[in-house]
């Protein structure tokens, strides 16, 4: 087997939180927790979940955005977070970066061209001339055409905004593509013309994506591995096809029986099968055992007290006491 | 027998930097007890301000009705009295919105104000309000309700908000509930939770939701009937089976293929290419001809208008022509 | 692929060009550039036109306006005229407001930019030092300032500019706060720039229509500040000001109202030129308002 492009292991990420009172031990809020994963090259590896998961902490963790608390994070065998801030910055431009909200994360008072050159002009790539001809020549990869090379953000619709946040991200040929919910805010005519474009350039680039969302259907559609988190821990994690036919964790299964389908009418008296009830309990204060077990309707006197492990189950790994198809 | 809620060729104008522009432009809908009709596009489309007219919301300047007629059980509302509508809102129709957070006071508790909900449209003492709006708290979902009713909105969450503004809408059981985009905030689970919940009080209440959505999955889970509208305008309408099976328009057919699916193998999502164009610069033709894979001349020169061309209301002349 | 029919295209020109084209467009603006030539043009080059010394005693005290043709704007309570007053007196009062202003910014955004990025200890011992100097009574700090440092134009400038700066720091810094969360931010990190650079050229420019409006109010502060010293005797005695011909005739106001009027109409209209170009400024430099 071939050494993975990117390899997370037991990363941690802690924040502080303020103390409730002066004299109290300052309180810790772990949103990360012990979470591995690998990325191959020329791969897209999906971290679903919902909000409070974990799932953009562990992203933003794992390219030194946020700072993590403990781990590994080795990109082509090299230790990301050992690195002293001059060599992660030089580290930059194999790592980039798509932002789920194309309106806040464009500089509304630079202009696009100047916004898809600045990563060469910081790392000092290339002539002047050279820059700028790569920047017409991304404006072309991404479907942005030449004369809008000068026009400022907000200019741009939404769509058009991610491409351009593509392209600042495409600059510096990067390896490892970080997507951050890069079509959550898009109108779903949108969304599809924003995937087909990320499909081609993994193709075309062989890029690796290292893919976050909350879209089940879209992760489906772009990952060819995928990661389930729930309250800071992977508990599900294997092969795209899978985890989506086959999920053995019964929050998976919850997850899929949540995602509106097509398949599912009400005029044919579809009832969800699977209900879960309540909201994901706080991560400041998170359960002795596994941190599903007060919304699962599988859950025993064992999953209340004691954490499961993440362990191999069939095609995928998996973090359950009663791993299984769910019950009807 | 007159329905219970009636739009019929509203026309809504909006005086912009661009000019006067038509927001909505001859919009007919019906929605009666009991059914649920999604109403489903785009931002910008026009689906909001469609809810916000049923509603009395329009702005106004720089937003005007300019034509049509919106009946609720018979009543047109279209130029009743600020406190005519202000008497409607709530008790006959209430409107749930996309963002819990902003919609709920926060420096009250959520029982005092679903209480103050109960008692501008009923003549009920605040103690008695206050019980009815545990009751109601207890009904959509919140556990232990007496103690919650106490809490602030900071102190819930998403889903919980959401919950809170539904009791708030119900709790005068309005005939017609209009809920727009009321998941687009919330996380899948919880969103599954909502949609249960909607179906439930419409069994319990018999009322008309009004959906406004622009995930076709939504439309499929919860709609009978749907209205996809693009550039203000209705394009297609009938039961949610016939536009989820037969789409007729080239746009519901995009939004319908565009959606990255669960148990779909991988191949390259359908795209609708462009964007909705601005509303001040439709021209005679269809709003779509821009996007359209199938337009013609007639398209350029002449707007479609809503016809039955064989299966079911469409506004495309290449269904009426058989050409798609 | 999109298509956005409606920008209106922009051809490529430098930021500052486009600025000022956009500046342009900007009657109010423009109305307030004018103004200030002329208040500038008339304190530099009046004396080419309009003899005249500002201190000395050349007519009877209180001659009112219009009445002797020399002296169209009249005398002060010792009889000096006014019109040479006023013309002598406005250089010395722009420089002060424009010097304290900019000793205002200078310290108010480094304070407040530094405090507002890194947050934590940093911001705790800047905003304690801020809120030191912004709980002083100003005018009573100015007034011990001055008298220490003998009174000099350079001196009063300082003291007003030492007294003013916390609130710029303090808007700064919630500018600073609120932009340091948003994505571009992140972005510039991202492609690896470092903290000096995301500080003065991500940021600040973000920050910075507050901040402009700011500075503009603080040279109308300044300029005013600057009346309330040499009222209390604190002006430099030497240099005509408008302050110091508001301050000296003040007492005689009920006798004779044109002493006081026309200098403070300068201040007013100096204060009223500078809040216009301002506002034009920010709007310039504002792409998003670029095609209206």
């Amino acid at each position: 087997m071939t050494a993975p492009l990117l390899d997370v292991r037991d990363l941690t990420v802690r924040f502080a939180l303020p103390k409730p009172s002066l004299f109290a031990p300052r309180p810790h809020l772990e949103a990360v927790r012990q979470v591995s994963f690998r990325l191959d090259a020329g791969k897209a590896f999906g971290i679903v979940g919902e909000s409070g998961s974990g799932k953009t902490t562990t992203a933003m963790a794992a390219i030194r955005l946020t700072r993590a608390s403990g781990g590994q994070v080795l990109l082509d065998g090299e230790d990301l977070l050992q690195l002293d801030d001059e060599a992660m910055r030089g580290k930059r431009r194999d790592v980039q970066l798509i932002f789920q909200d194309p309106y806040s994360s464009l500089n509304p008072r630079a202009r696009v061209v100047d916004i898809v050159r600045e990563p060469m002009d910081l790392m000092e790539i290339g002539t002047p001339q050279d820059r700028l001809d790569r920047v017409r020549e991304l404006f072309e990869l991404v479907g942005l055409r030449p004369d809008q090379l000068n026009l400022f953000p907000h200019q741009f619709s939404g769509g058009q905004r991610q491409r351009i946040s593509i392209a600042r991200a495409l600059t510096t040929n990067p390896k490892l593509l970080v997507c951050d919910e890069p079509v959550s805010a898009l109108d779903v005519a949108i969304q599809a013309q924003i995937l087909n474009l990320l499909a081609d350039l993994k193709d075309r680039l062989g890029l690796s994506y290292l893919f976050i969302s909350h879209d089940l259907g879209v992760v489906r559609h772009v990952c060819d591995h995928v990661a389930v988190m729930y309250l800071g821990k992977i508990v599900e994690s294997g092969p795209t096809d899978a985890l989506f036919e086959a999920p053995q964790h019964p929050y998976t299964q919850a997850l899929l029986a949540a995602a509106p389908s097509l398949a599912r009418r009400k005029s044919r008296g579809y009832v969800r099968p699977l209900k879960v009830s309540g909201d994901p309990p706080s991560p400041i204060n998170p359960p002795p055992g596994c941190a599903f077990a007060e919304r699962c309707p599988r859950a025993g006197d064992i999953c209340r007290s004691t954490p499961p492990e993440l362990a191999r189950s069939g095609a995928v790994d998996i973090a359950c006491h009663f791993p299984g198809p769910p019950e009807v | 027998m007159s329905r219970l809620l009636e739009i019929d060729d509203l026309r809504v104008t909006f005086r912009t930097r661009y000019g006067e522009v038509t927001a909505l432009d001859s919009v007919s809908l019906h929605v009666d007890a009991g059914e649920t009709l999604g109403i489903v596009g785009e931002s910008g489309c026009g689906k909001s301000i469609t809810a916000l007219s049923v509603m009395g919301l329009i702005p106004q300047p720089p937003g005007r009705i300019a034509g049509g007629a919106i009946r609720l059980q018979g009543e047109d509302i279209v130029g009743a009295s600020p406190a005519r509508l202000q008497a409607l809102r709530g008790a006959e129709v209430a409107m749930i919105f996309q963002e819990p957070m902003t919609s709920l006071n926060p420096v009250f508790t959520i029982g005092s104000q679903i209480a103050e909900a109960i008692m501008l449209h009923q003549n009920v003492g605040a103690d008695q309000a206050f019980k009815d709006a545990i009751a109601l708290l207890d009904r959509v979902g919140i556990p232990s309700p007496d103690r919650r009713a106490h809490d602030y909105p900071h102190q819930l969450s998403g889903g919980m908000r959401q919950r809170v503004m539904i009791a708030m809408a119900v709790s005068c059981r309005p005939k017609v509930l209009i809920a727009d985009e009321p998941t687009t905030a919330l996380d899948v689970t919880v969103q599954a939770q909502i949609f249960d919940l909607l179906n439930e009080i419409q069994r319990d209440f018999g009322a008309a939701i009004v959906l406004i959505t622009h995930d076709m999955g939504a439309i499929s889970e919860m709609a009978d009937r749907v209205a996809v509208m693009y550039a203000g305008r209705v394009i297609e309408e009938a039961s949610a089976d016939d536009v989820l099976d037969f789409p007729q328009h080239p746009y519901a057919r995009g939004l319908i293929d565009c959606i990255p699916a669960l148990g779909r193998p991988d191949h390259r999502l359908a795209e609708i290419p462009g964007v909705v164009p601005p509303l001040h610069l439709l021209g005679a033709g269809c709003a779509f001809a821009q996007r359209c894979a199938h337009r013609n001349d007639r398209c350029d020169r002449e707007k479609p208008s809503l016809v039955n061309h064989g299966r079911h209301p469409v506004a495309c002349h290449g269904a009426e022509e058989s050409r798609l | 692929m999109d298509s956005q029919p409606t920008q209106p295209q922009i051809a490529a020109q430098s930021p500052a060009r486009e600025a000022w084209i956009m500046f342009r467009r900007n009657v109010p603006a423009v109305i307030g550039v004018i103004l200030l030539v002329l208040i500038v043009g008339a304190t530099l080059y009046g004396s080419l036109f309009y003899q005249g010394d500002a201190f000395s005693i050349v007519w009877a005290p209180h001659e009112p306006p219009g009445v002797t043709p020399e002296f169209p704007l009249g005398t002060d309570y010792l009889g000096r005229d006014i019109v040479a007053g006023l013309l002598t007196g406005g250089g010395p009062t722009l420089a002060v407001g424009l010097a304290a202003a900019a000793i205002t910014m200078v310290i108010g955004v480094s304070f407040g930019a530094l405090a507002g990025f890194y947050g934590g200890w940093v911001d705790n011992l800047l905003m304690r030092i801020t809120e030191f100097f912004q709980v002083l009574p100003a005018l009573l700090f100015a007034m011990v300032l001055v008298t220490l440092f003998s009174p000099s134009l350079f001196t009063i400038a300082m003291a007003i500019g030492v007294v003013s700066w916390p609130q710029t720091a303090r808007l700064t810094r919630a500018e600073f706060m609120k932009i340091r969360e948003l994505e571009y931010v992140t972005a510039a990190r991202a492609i690896g720039a470092r903290n000096r650079r995301i500080i003065w050229t991500v940021i600040l420019p973000n920050a910075a229509p507050p901040l402009i409006v700011s500075a503009t109010l603080t040279i109308g502060v300044a300029i005013l500040f600057e009346a309330g010293l040499s009222f209390l005797g604190l002006g430099d005695p030497n240099v005509m000001s408008w302050g110091l011909m508001i301050g000296a005739n003040r007492e005689y106001i009920l006798d004779a109202w044109w002493p006081v009027t026309f200098p403070g109409l300068a201040i007013f209209f100096t204060v009223f030129a500078v809040s216009l170009i301002g506002d034009g400024l920010n709007d310039a430099f504002n792409p998003k308002l670029r095609e209206r």
